[in-house]
């Protein structure tokens, strides 16, 4: 069976590197991006299973990804986290079939969890 | 004499309002440094856990809770500093120095200082980064554990950044990521035809001409690098070019530093760089310029002999210089120490040594043949093995983690420090540990589960050690579980030994829990029953997971110890995520542990820990002393009516209470008040033992003509200042009471917090004096002794007097032992006289421990 592949765009360097080596740890396939733009480029040559996207970002913000994620690959699911965890934000996500939203830091196990979750593994 | 006394009284009345309102501010300020340390304590446990590993971060997370932490230390500080009269401003100078360095790491901005070249005496705890990982643990074995390391000095990443900058070599850097074998040679062959800044050189001439004075115009200087991480988390063992036997002048020095620092792009470096997280040109490399020594013999240490167990070191040991080990030149000696109480030669294996590395006459060094006479031969005597393992533990002691040490031994026998890094085992503790227990169990039965705080994760077996004393510290075997009633700071003496910690009772914010935390060792507090449920002896392996999640299996469950070593290993390998938990390096570490010892001190701080312990110390400390100046002037007590009431016991003792705040219930109307008015925890308790049935002895007792005339002369010098205007007092708050009693001839001196918080709660009891002679007042303090070392107070004992302090227990324990403080001081009251044999003190404190209170034999 493929491996499920999982995307992540997250604006500082540390928390992709971070999730990465986590997931890998778990078995999947992970790619990493600093914006949202350089995101959605790769998605366009390459599926992914899950996308994990950072709210606040220079240029295209987590909203924006999560809007053209579910626009042009609904099968895909978007996991939010962002250090601005506000209300509004959330609420809005979940208008746009956010599939699960984190503050941050996140616990790494319960992003992992979630990820078992979109992928239907639990 | 009596005019002193009136003048005295004079004082005091004249300074009433002055003196209560300060006494109250003081109070205050307490309450707000106890405070300020909880908040920071909680920070820093907070930070802790997120940058632990388990936790997604981003910088601005670090930023956000540093400032948190900051602003809480800080708070605590600018109220000690008015609590204790600004005694100590070197504190403010400390948290200052610690922001510097953490907010370097969060904004990557260079070090501030400029100096290029620095000599070993003059590095300090805060200069890691500007003279890299192997001159700064050098440096530490010199400066702090009074090693012998050669005569050396750091040449600073400050100058390597001016070097590179000179040569226009800084854009070279950008982009080196992509750069192939022809690339890199490149830059290596630029940097060899370097030239060099004049400052540079300057520096660099003036401390070699430093170092020809010191060794001679013959000295010669081993060349070696120590980048930013060497010898820290990461040993770069081999990675960088060392050049042997330098002659000290300027040519030649600054030849082998340009081969050094050219090192650092050789595509097996570059690579090592990269596993490692480094962008390619980012590392910076100081140089270490340290004296050669004409060796006899030298060789490597480890503090623990890799592959088997922690309880033996391994001594490689050649003839000649150091490369004949490292570079396993030739077959060297073998010799095994093992740590037991004393050290013991435990293996002696004698290698051919059919070569050895010798400094050549001229420059560098040369391999040659060993001369007949010398091969086959020991290297070291037994007497020289024993010497350097006693060193090397210290060393391991100092760093709490096996280490990884380079000696050499000139020709008059001197060994010299040349390296010491932490030891990376090839096996987990852990496995190591079950590997030497033989008896592995068939079936794993459930000893405890989801009982207590987990400290620290982390699944690990071990034999159970249980602990009653902290005297047993010294006895405990390699790779035990530690297994206590409470929790200590003075357990760090034994973390480089442990394989787990189990508490009864305990906090996951305390000085141990943070220690813990800092060594990785799993760690479980308050479980409540653990000393009660595991045996001695008994072999367990714990599995400790998030919040209280905690299975304790009898038995060594071998699956669970490889699933443990698989998962985790390699986030240390992100250079972002290190940089970000090094930080924790300039907060967690608790260096100052022990209150009594002369290292308790403002310039021993390198941490935000360090500073709240001493904090915390120093407030009782100068609360005790403010409440102690003060109770001697009644009048300049009460600063609001009712505040000083006169206390009615069905005992014999006198008391007047003064009211801080919650310790009396009710306005003081009528100025006299009984035990049921009393809300203060700690009064309250410390009378309840005081008012115990069979308790208190009333029995006249026959005092000898040689102990009524030692009353008499000694009643002068124990009541000291102030003594004429001296009743019982006590000072009380809800949470905190200051009392002085005084029978006859002897005194008590309580001092208590006693809060719902764990950590700020503390006792401090002195007892002094007696009428009787000084043989019968030693053995009361004995039984005294006796009694307090039960309940695990640390003691000091002299003569009549007795100091004894505890720490960090709960509400209910401190209450416990305040009542039992109090039976003892009704118990002991006039128990001098009776004391007529050492087997008596021993019958009675037995006696006392069990609630029988009788005196009769």
């Amino acid at each position: 069976m493929a491996k499920h592949s999982i995307m992540v765009i997250d604006d500082e360097k540390i928390v992709g590197d971070m999730a990465k080596l986590s997931f890998e740890q778990d078995g999947y396939e992970v790619e990493t991006f600093l914006n949202g733009e350089a995101a959605l480029e790769r998605l366009q040559e390459k599926r992914f299973d899950v996308v994990v996207t950072d709210m606040k970002m220079k240029g295209m913000d987590g909203l924006e990804v999560l809007r053209t994620v579910k626009k042009l690959y609904p099968g895909v699911k978007v996991i939010m986290i962002t250090a601005f965890a506000n209300l509004d934000v959330a609420i809005e996500a979940l208008r746009d079939d956010v599939h699960d939203f984190f503050p941050k830091p996140v616990k790494i196990k319960e992003l992992k969890a979630s990820v078992k979750r979109a992928l239907g593994e639990e | 004499m009596q005019k002193s006394f009136f003048r005295r009284i004079k004082e005091v009345l004249g300074h009433d309002s002055a003196a209560a309102s300060d006494l109250a501010a003081r109070f205050l300020d307490f309450q707000a440094v106890l405070d300020g340390n909880n908040r920071t304590l909680e920070a820093m446990t907070e930070m802790g856990e997120k940058l632990g590993g388990d936790y997604l971060f981003d910088v601005n997370y670090t930023r956000s809770a540093y400032a948190a932490l900051f602003a809480a230390i800080s708070d605590s500080l600018r109220h000690f500093t008015l609590l204790t009269d600004n005694q100590y401003p070197r504190l403010a100078e400390v948290l200052a120095r610690i922001d510097g360095l953490v907010q370097r790491m969060l904004t990557g901005i260079e070090p501030i200082s400029s100096r290029l070249v620095v000599f070993y005496p003059e590095i300090t705890w805060d200069m890691a980064e500007e003279v890299g990982g192997k001159n700064y643990h050098l440096a530490e074995l010199a400066n702090t554990l009074q090693l012998r390391v050669p005569e050396a000095f750091a040449i600073t990443t400050a100058a390597f950044s001016d070097f590179f900058c000179h040569n226009g070599l800084e854009e070279r850097l950008e982009g080196l990521g992509s750069a192939d074998d022809g690339v890199l040679a490149e830059l290596r062959g630029t940097i060899l035809a370097g030239a060099f800044p004049e400052d540079f050189t300057a520096s660099l001439a003036s401390a070699l001409e430093t170092m020809r004075l010191r060794l001679g115009r013959d000295g010669k200087l081993a060349v070696r690098s120590s980048a930013e991480e060497e010898d820290g988390d990461f040993s770069f063992a081999g990675q960088f070019e060392t050049v042997l036997n330098v002659p000290c002048t300027i040519e030649a020095v600054q030849g082998a530093y340009k081969q050094v620092v050219a090192s650092l792009f050789q595509a097996n470096a570059m690579s090592y760089q990269r596993q490692l997280g480094y962008d390619p040109g980012k590392l910076k490399m100081a140089v270490g310029c340290v004296a050669m020594i004409d060796a006899r013999a030298s060789g490597v240490i480890y503090t623990a002999a890799a592959g088997k167990d922690r309880g033996r070191m391994a001594i490689s040991a050649a003839w000649g210089l150091g490369p004949g080990v490292v570079d396993g030149l030739t077959d060297a000696d073998l010799y095994t120490v093992a740590k037991e109480e004393e050290l013991r030669l435990a293996e002696r294996r004698i290698g051919a040594k059919a070569q050895m590395v010798i400094n050549s006459g001229g420059d560098g060094v040369e391999t040659k043949e060993t001369p007949v006479e010398l091969m086959g031969r020991a290297c070291l005597g037994e007497t020289e093995i024993l010497a350097l393992a006693g060193q090397a533990l210290a060393i391991e002691k100092y760093y709490k983690i096996p280490q990884d040490i380079e000696w050499a031994v000139d020709n008059t026998g001197r060994c010299y420090f040349l390296q010491a890094r932490s030891l990376r085992m090839d096996e987990s503790a852990a496995e190591a540990t079950a590997k030497n227990i033989e008896a592995v169990p068939d079936s794993y039965p459930v000893l405890l589960r989801n009982q207590g705080v987990v400290v620290q994760r982390g699944t690990t077996a071990g034999k159970v050690f249980i602990l009653h004393h902290i005297d047993e510290l010294e006895h405990i075997p390699k790779g035990s579980v530690l297994v206590a009633r409470h929790d200590s700071p003075h357990f760090v003496q034994a973390i480089p030994i442990l394989n787990a910690i189990i508490t009864d009772i305990g906090v996951p914010t305390s000085h141990m829990a943070s220690i813990c935390r800092e060594f990785n060792i799993p760690t479980v507090v308050n479980t409540g029953s653990a000393t009660e449920v595991l045996q001695h002896g008994q072999v367990i392996t714990l599995q400790a997971g998030e919040g209280s999640e905690v299975v304790v299996y009898e038995g060594i469950v071998q699956s669970l110890l490889r699933e443990a070593r698989r998962t985790g290993a390699k986030l240390r390998e992100l250079y972002e995520f290190r940089r970000q938990k090094y930080i924790m390096r300039y907060i967690a570490p608790l260096n100052l542990v022990n209150p009594l010892e002369q290292e308790f001190a403002p310039e021993k701080c390198k941490t935000v820990h360090d500073l709240v312990r001493f904090m915390h110390e120093k407030s009782v400390q100068a609360l005790l002393a403010n409440a102690g100046r003060k109770r001697r002037g009644l009048g300049g007590l009460f600063w609001h009516p009712g505040a000083l009431r006169r206390l009615t016991l069905p005992i014999p003792v006198q008391m007047q209470v003064i009211d801080l705040g919650g310790g009396l219930r009710g306005d003081g109307a009528g100025k006299v008040t009984g035990f049921a008015e009393v809300t203060s925890v700690p009064l309250r308790a410390v009378l309840a033992g005081m008012l115990a049935p069979g308790v208190w002895q009333n029995e006249a007792t026959a005092l000898r003509g040689v102990d009524l005339l030692s009353g008499m002369t000694r009643a002068a010098d124990l009541a000291g200042e102030g003594a004429a205007v001296l009743e019982n007092v006590a000072l009380a708050s809800s949470v905190y009471v200051n009392m002085s009693l005084r029978f006859g001839y002897h005194f008590n001196i309580l001092d208590c917090y006693c809060s719902e918080t764990p950590r700020n709660n503390h006792i401090y009891f002195r007892f002094v004096g007696g009428a009787a002679a000084i043989t019968n007042r030693s053995r009361r303090i004995a039984l005294m002794a006796q009694v307090l070392a039960e309940h695990g107070f640390a003691l000091k004992a002299k003569g009549d007097l007795l100091v004894g302090r505890i720490s960090g227990q709960s509400r209910q324990e401190i209450e416990g032992i305040l009542e039992q403080i109090g039976r003892l001081i009704g118990y002991t009251r006039q128990l001098d006289a009776r004391l007529d044999s050492d087997e008596m003190v021993n019958t009675l404190a037995r006696r006392f421990l069990a609630g029988d209170y009788r005196l009769a034999p």
